[in-house]
């Protein structure tokens, strides 16, 4: 063999062990250097929110490519989102990120609904997440959900039926809404007190539909508002006796009597209402209205 | 004629370039990264998907124009090889018209090969491949167009990093020009104003070119916006060139 050949082959081994040995070096200096800045996973998560710039920057800065930054911001808040919940349950940066996420890509629709539940329930900010909501209804006109988001907030987490029957409403009217939605403004504004705008609704998603279960059921919830209705007056009428004699009356036909109410409405569902106490009560078994009132009809 | 001959050899030359190969390879580990990405997705694996793509295929297409066509007239005058280009019966306009041709006839092919590969993904990932994406591929194209005819704009008194450099800049002002618009909107000084609003309608507007946020979102678009950003982009390209061939003629070989 000639002796450059075995100058060259001897060469080899050498220059092999030369890069192992850096790699080996390399990845125990690397280990060292990861050991001494270990740091819990929570305090690297709240310290890249706290740099991480707002949307109306960070927009322009990337310039064309929003959409897939929107998308990096997403997975960041998945993260954050899961190893909160996994552990300490605050949640002190989600509406930062999700502010961020949505300035990004406005029409994210799926970030604003994920946002306002998990700032709703999670984070208890629920005008935070209502503030997300509205944002981006602002920006995606035609798109349901997100008003449906708003009222179901209002409705659960703020018992303003008032509001949520409108926002409802409003979700019920855009395209490709869900069916069920004029249900639920339907018996919003019904809990709200609403009940003329309720009944109007009622009477729209009857006349609307050729589906006799549905109808059928539409009819089941008028009576039932027709039950709350009458009940909410007759309540007035006997505060309104209670005030002006400083007692109640025995039946309700002295509120009749005593020109309180005009007459005794029909109880809807075939039973009577009657005075008990203070209040004013109908004979109908609880069980009736109450499987009304949880009925499946509100989500099917 | 003569145009064609330098078209296709530019075009020659740029798929031997390695930088064409090695960026048409990143462009599809980019694109092929999202199978990665999509169980951490949740549920948003579609979107992020479409995304990943459309923002590879313009990135490296970009960045084709960019660092591909700085070079062009330059590699002519560094190797002497314009003196016997320049010797022959060509106008220095067909020399630069060529070139922009060749390099755009390089970014087509690109192009093509990377929304197949687009597609390819979009079906193994069983995300719903859906044509309006073209349409955004399209764009791409021709805001690419106008990139290419600034790299070459630049090439023909610059050196090839001070034109990626000068080229990449616009890039970027192009996709920022509506804030020049608010600016002169909002500014109480009628010189800003002036300034704001003349820097908008001279820089390339590129965000005309940017549909990609809508159409991944399946939102409806008005389709003239896209027959006016091809006019647009036709327009810009063909005032730079044209510029580019005047300071081109001034050049002394």
């Amino acid at each position: 063999m000639p002796l450059y050949v075995k100058k060259k082959l001897t060469r080899v081994p050498i220059t092999i062990a030369i890069i192992i040995g850096w790699l080996l070096t390399i990845w125990t200096l690397q280990k060292t250097i990861d050991k001494t800045r270990r740091r819990p996973l929570r305090e690297l998560l709240v310290e890249e929110m706290m740099y991480f710039p707002s949307g109306n920057f960070l927009h322009p800065t990337v310039i064309e490519f929003e959409n897939i930054f929107a998308d990096l911001v997403w997975l960041r808040a998945i993260q954050y989102y899961g190893h909160h919940l996994m552990t300490d349950k605050k949640f002190e940066w989600l509406g930062h990120i999700f502010e961020i996420l949505t300035n990004l890509d406005q029409r994210f629709i799926n970030a604003y609904h994920f946002g306002a539940i998990t700032l709703a329930w999670d984070a208890r900010e629920v005008e935070e997440a209502i503030r997300l909501l509205r944002k981006g209804m602002a920006d995606n006109l035609l798109d349901w959900q997100l008003p449906f988001d708003v009222g179901f907030i209002n409705f659960v987490l703020k018992d303003d039926y008032s509001t949520a029957g409108y926002y409802f409403k409003i979700a019920g009217k855009l395209p490709n809404s869900w069916f069920i939605t004029q249900r639920w403004a339907a018996y919003a504004y019904g809990k709200a007190k609403k009940f003329e705008t309720a009944r109007q609704l009622w009477i729209d998603i009857y006349n609307s539909t050729d589906n006799k279960k549905l109808q059928e059921l539409t009819l089941k919830n008028l009576r039932k508002l027709q039950l709350d209705e009458d009940l909410n007056n007759l309540q007035m009428a006997l505060d309104h006796f209670f005030r002006d004699n400083r007692i109640y009356p025995k039946t309700i036909i002295e509120l009749v009597n005593r020109g309180y109410i005009k007459n005794i409405p029909k109880e809807p569902f075939g039973g009577r209402y009657v005075i008990r106490g203070d209040k004013i009560q109908t004979t109908t078994s609880p069980k009736v209205i109450f499987q009304l009132e949880f009925s499946p009809s509100l989500i099917q | 004629m003569k145009t064609a001959v330098i078209a296709l050899n530019t075009f020659r030359e740029a798929i031997r370039d390695k930088l064409l190969l090695v960026l048409v390879i990143f462009g599809f580990l980019l694109m092929a990264s999202s199978k990665i990405i999509k169980p951490l997705a949740v549920g948003e694996e579609a979107k992020i998907i479409k995304d990943l793509g459309l923002a590879s295929i313009a990135l490296i297409m970009t960045l084709i124009a960019i660092l591909v066509g700085g070079r062009l007239v330059y590699k002519e005058i560094d190797k002497r090889t314009i003196y016997i280009i320049l010797s022959k019966p060509i106008y220095r306009f067909q020399l630069l018209l060529g070139k922009y041709l060749g390099l755009m006839f390089v970014i087509f092919l690109s192009i093509v090969i990377m929304t197949g590969g687009y597609y390819v993904v979009l079906y193994f990932t069983q995300t719903q491949a859906n044509l309006h994406l073209l349409l955004s591929v399209l764009l791409t194209y021709f805001q690419v167009s106008i990139i290419t005819g600034l790299a070459i704009f630049f090439s023909t008194f610059v050196t090839p990093i001070a034109s990626s450099i000068f080229t990449f800049f616009i890039y970027f002002i192009g996709h920022l020009t509506r804030d020049l618009k608010a600016l002169a909107a909002i500014s109480k000084s009628p010189i800003v104003k002036i300034v704001a609003e003349f820097f908008y309608y001279l820089l390339p507007n590129l965000s005309n070119f940017n549909i990609k946020g809508p159409l991944v979102h399946d939102v409806l678009i008005n389709y003239s916006i896209i027959y006016w950003a091809i006019l647009y982009s036709l327009l810009y390209t063909g005032a730079l060139l044209f510029l580019a061939s005047l300071i081109f003629r001034q050049k002394e070989f």
